[in-house]
């Protein structure tokens, strides 16, 4: 036998990595990484797609504080993700705790539950749409049955963005529920005997067992509803397209109307990157302060 | 003593209850949250004066499905399934392999900057495709030798309205790279070691032992991205903008706005979501598994 030379284990370059990383990061490089820096260049511009840009400093960003529409976008991103973030994750928690237990039609109330998220955002708008129809729709229907006066839903102002929020939740709901079933098949069932034997109630053995046990799926899904929510773009586009008066526009809207409607791409990616900004330092802020090491092995 | 409630698997008369009560409650939400889709299928089988007419009634009288040869032949919604059956399948097949392969190289192999790269694709879990619409799509209208442009992706429109262009950026991802390399992490190096005592290189060990045993990989990423790609809306309403490379999601928002009768608007949606719904209850256990690996740590 030949002597080679001891090495310790693992400084042996596999050059075939290169080979096997090269499709797929470039794909990720060209198309997620350049872009993000793109989108911070083309903010600072008045890039219009077509002509060459021309370098306008923080203007855009300016801009951005002083447009109306804007700014309702803005706040209205933030009430979306107010209800579609904690109560989704807080119905799917509860949801997962009793179908997790003996129940009659447990498979298939599992599966109806879980049958939203399934099915595109398109669709499911567009059904909803039909249900908040002031004419034809369910909902009408059920308000006058009772006897109550129907109301204009997605038409009227005070009530469009509601109506945006309980469809997003109706369809979300269910992944929570899956997430946490997972979650709760880690949790060894001794624990709950022992509790029992120590006298603990049901509601106790959910707060003090339950909860805080699975924590790191409850960090997951926020950090994912954080992120989903603050984007959020197709019901709105689909069932409202921003109206009645901007009463449902969203960030994520006016970036498309911006780039793809009035292309001032310059201005559009201004809002992209206060977006990201936003997005990114909730996640950091989630890790720093929610135990990352629990959520994600990294 | 064993009475007939020991016989059930209850302590007493008053668990039993509360299974019972338990039960109806999630069976009834159960139903509600069925009851958008079934209402959805159900009017698709309607006939026009039952749906606007007076008098709501769950049931159609007798399912007509003339609606749905309707909407199959009034306008070209076989086109717009074949477009978004190929560009479902193509982004599925190529990026597994891609997303594989990567997932690999980071779990198993070890040459220089592995780690700054890993930590790369990390970043890219933190940003969403909204963000990066407009560089995005200027990197589409940039692809050289397509749609007209030079060698240096100038002068044409290049992969902007073609399937290639909807296809482009979703061939590999931060989440699908991430999650094939939490997958071969759980794998025993001794797999490895004996292969390499015989002289195989990274292809053949890859390719002869992790490709065959990585079937649940496969069936979990393989269900998300065929959803995710089915489903997408913003990305095709982005880049395409004429009939003959549009996806049903985009057919199905325009059919919408195109305020078609309720009935065969029905009969679309579900057209759109029927794929998507056999897949589901075909592989159930797959779409379960595949949300949770993707949010549980490994």
């Amino acid at each position: 036998m030949r002597h080679e030379p001891k090495r310790p284990r693992g400084r042996r370059i596999d050059w075939a990595g290169y080979a096997m990383l090269l499709p797929s990061y470039t794909i990720y490089f060209v198309f997620t990484l350049l872009p993000l820096c793109c989108t911070i260049v083309y903010s600072l511009t008045d890039f219009d797609g077509f002509s060459a840009m021309n370098f306008v400093g923080l203007s855009n960003f300016s801009r951005l504080l002083r447009d109306g529409i804007f700014l309702r976008a803005a706040q209205n991103t933030l009430v979306y993700a107010l209800f579609t973030i904690l109560p989704p994750i807080a119905i799917g928690l509860l949801l997962a705790v009793t179908v997790n237990g003996r129940l009659l039609f447990n498979r298939f109330c599992r599966a109806a539950f879980y049958l939203p998220y399934v099915v595109s955002m398109v669709a499911a708008a567009t059904v909803w749409y039909w249900m908040y129809d002031p004419s034809s729709g369910l909902f009408n229907m059920i308000l006058s049955a009772l006897g109550l006066e129907p109301r204009n839903w997605l038409f009227e102002p005070g009530t469009a963005l509601a109506c945006v929020i309980v469809m997003s939740i109706w369809k979300i709901v269910g992944y929570n529920m899956i997430i946490y079933l997972a979650g709760l098949q880690s949790i060894p069932g001794e624990l709950y005997e022992a509790a029992k034997i120590d006298g603990a109630g049901g509601v106790q053995r959910f707060l003090k067992i339950t909860v805080p046990l699975l924590r790191s799926t409850t960090f997951f899904l926020f950090v994912m509803a954080c992120i989903s929510s603050l984007n959020v773009f197709e019901q709105v586009s689909v069932m409202t397209g921003g109206g009645p008066a901007n009463a449902t526009t969203t960030i994520v809207h006016q970036i498309y109307q911006a780039a793809f409607q009035q292309y001032e791409m310059g201005y559009a990616s201004a809002m992209a990157v206060l977006l990201v900004a936003v997005t990114m330092l909730i996640t950091l802020l989630n890790f720093r302060y929610g135990n990352a090491a629990d959520a994600a092995d990294m | 003593m064993n009475n007939i409630w020991n016989r059930l698997g209850f302590l007493n008369a008053r668990e039993f209850c509360s299974y019972l009560l338990r039960s109806a409650v999630i069976l009834l939400l159960a139903l509600c949250t069925l009851l958008p889709l079934a209402m959805m299928v159900l009017t698709s089988l309607k006939t026009g004066s039952e749906v606007s007419g007076m008098g709501f009634r769950l049931l159609p009288a007798s399912p007509r499905f003339q609606n749905y040869v309707e909407v199959l032949t009034g306008s070209n919604w076989p086109l717009y399934i074949l477009n978004s059956v190929i560009v479902t399948v193509l982004t599925t097949v190529i990026s597994l392999v891609f997303n594989l392969l990567a997932g690999y190289a980071f779990a198993r192999l070890r040459f220089p900057l592995r780690k700054p790269l890993f930590y790369s694709v990390l970043l890219g879990l933190m940003v969403p495709m909204q963000v990066n619409l407009v560089p995005v799509f200027i990197l589409i209208k940039s692809v050289p030798l397509i749609g007209g442009n030079n060698l240096l992706g100038q002068g044409g429109t290049g992969a902007i309205n073609t399937l290639l262009g909807i296809m482009l950026p979703s061939l590999a991802g931060a989440f699908g790279i991430f999650l094939a390399r939490q997958f071969y992490l759980g794998f025993p190096r001794a797999l490895d070691e004996a292969a390499k005592m015989d002289g195989a290189g990274a292809w053949r060990i890859f390719a002869s032992i992790y490709l065959p045993l990585s079937k649940p990989l496969l069936a979990s990423l393989g269900v998300i991205k065929i959803t995710t790609v089915w489903n997408d809306y913003l990305w095709p309403l982005v880049i395409t903008y004429s009939e003959g490379v549009r996806t049903v999601q985009l057919a199905l928002g325009l059919y919408k706005d195109a305020m078609v009768r309720w009935e065969l608007l029905m009969a679309a949606a579900t057209i759109v979501v029927l794929p998507l719904a056999v897949v589901f209850l075909c592989a159930q256990r797959f779409f379960v598994e595949g949300i949770v690996t993707s949010g549980i740590k490994e």
